[in-house]
């Protein structure tokens, strides 16, 4: 019985430290397997404003569209699927919906089960006139859907948004301005320790307050160093790969210039009802439904990346 | 060794550490009958220990339980708690029916072993 009560969700953190350097570093392949994001937050330590350059790519993440009650079947249109689907970077989630309640849906280069791209799903064949059957008249999915495209420009999606009620969106932009913090040395941190400070960073987390011992014994690791103040910027809606592959770049070319604090720190969280999180890995919520992963990029070219996953999901790649 | 040497010989790592958090992190919301009711941090942990004393005994009370933050409006609450004792923790807050003779629901509106993740729930994403 205690040991029962002594378990947990089965959950893993997988960490990779590397240099851009290297050519074989698969940084970028495994920022493209997340493939819907939701939030992406930037620390900037000793930063009191972002350069424009920066600045520019945080404002310039690609907008996106909610369509209204989407029957799932429109999907499968043929002209959405030649002209949006086939050419690729179509990205689509349902909204407001939980995974562990309800009926949820993806849609990505390749569809976890029904790969519509393979050629039995071809327009017209077999395979693709049952499941069109199937979604129209036995299953009547319907459900409201985020949609994007990269490269931007939802030309292709047009067709498909004017037949029912949508609204285009532009991620949500906020900054905000911290001052005096504990910082620990992030190469030496242990992972947990790292990660738990930029939680209470991100979540601004008062931390090592004399007068609320009582209530919380939480501090920064050691060893520690104080910063003055520190930059953070978050981008909230439905972000894509490619949008966080150009701000990497961005922040790679800040860390160029000599700085007070050698490191920067990138998180992005996927979308928590996803029905996807690792490339084409299934994902799921219960007691968990982790589906972040934390990049530190440092001066010397070096990253470390945390991907943390949870009970339902295979482990990153 | 040479300069050049030294940056080719890049130091690739990689490790997977399961189930290696001490702690998890607790999102929850109380919810009260008379939605006026206000509690300090305070209180609200001192009800949390309570509840965990009703249900676990004095060893159940003796679990450290941190209240990271809380919001007196909504009165929201970010809990750390040792991965040994979430059960524990999660149990009392479930059963935890009545404050000051009404009555009482802890919601669990997210959970984790890391902190980072409790800042970004997609299900807050408001499109309206």
């Amino acid at each position: 019985m205690s040991v029962d009560l002594d378990r947990t969700p089965r959950n893993l953190l997988l960490c990779e430290r590397s240099s851009l350097l290297d050519q074989k570093n698969r940084l970028s392949a495994q920022v493209q397997q997340l493939h819907f994001g939701y939030k992406v937050s930037v620390l900037l330590p000793e930063c009191s404003s972002a350069p424009s350059h920066l600045d520019s790519v945080l404002n310039s993440f690609s907008s996106f569209y909610l369509i209204r009650k989407l029957p799932i079947y429109e999907l499968l249109d043929s002209d959405f699927l030649q002209k949006a689907v086939y050419p690729g970077g179509v990205y689509g989630l349902s909204y407001r919906t939980r995974i562990d309640e309800d009926n949820c849906v993806a849609l990505m280069p390749n569809v976890v089960s029904v790969d519509l791209t393979d050629s039995s799903m071809a327009t017209g064949g077999r395979g693709y006139m049952r499941l069109l059957t199937g979604l129209k008249s036995r299953l009547r999915l319907q459900t409201d859907f985020l949609l994007s495209h990269h490269p931007g420009g939802g030309a292709c999606l047009q067709p498909l948004l004017s037949r029912y009620d949508w609204s285009e969106h532009t991620p949500e932009v906020s900054h905000c301005h911290l001052t005096h913090l504990s910082c620990p040395a992030p190469r030496s941190c242990d992972p947990h320790g790292l990660l738990e400070w930029l939680g209470a960073v991100d979540a601004d987390v008062s931390r090592e307050d004399p007068s609320s011992s009582f209530l919380s014994s939480l501090t920064c690791p050691d060893p520690k160093t104080r910063l003055g103040g520190a930059l953070r910027v978050s981008v909230c809606g439905l972000l894509l790969p490619p949008d966080v592959q150009r701000l990497i770049q961005e922040l790679r070319r800040y860390l160029e210039q000599p700085l007070l604090e050698s490191w920067v720190s990138l998180t992005v969280h996927g979308f928590v009802d996803s029905p996807v999180s690792w490339g084409d890995g299934k994902h799921g919520v219960l007691r968990g439904g982790d589906n972040f992963y934390n990049l530190l990029l440092f001066q010397d070219h070096t990253y470390q990346l945390h991907l943390a996953t949870g009970a339902h999901d295979t482990c990153p790649p | 060794m040479h300069a050049v040497d030294q940056k080719e010989e890049s130091v690739f790592q990689r490790v997977v550490l399961k189930n290696a958090s001490p702690f998890h992190y607790m999102k929850v919301h109380l919810v009260l009958e008379n939605e006026t009711t206000r509690l300090t941090a305070v209180e609200l942990k001192h009800f949390i220990i309570s509840g965990l004393k009703t249900l676990h005994g004095e060893v159940g009370a003796a679990l450290n339980v941190d209240v990271l933050k809380y919001d007196d409006d909504t009165l929201t609450a970010l809990l750390r708690v040792s991965s040994r004792g979430l059960v524990k923790l999660w149990s009392s807050l479930t059963l935890l029916g009545s404050y000051q003779n009404q009555a009482c629901a802890f919601r669990v509106l997210q959970v984790s072993p890391f902190l980072l993740a409790l800042s970004g729930n997609s299900r807050e994403l408001q499109l309206d």
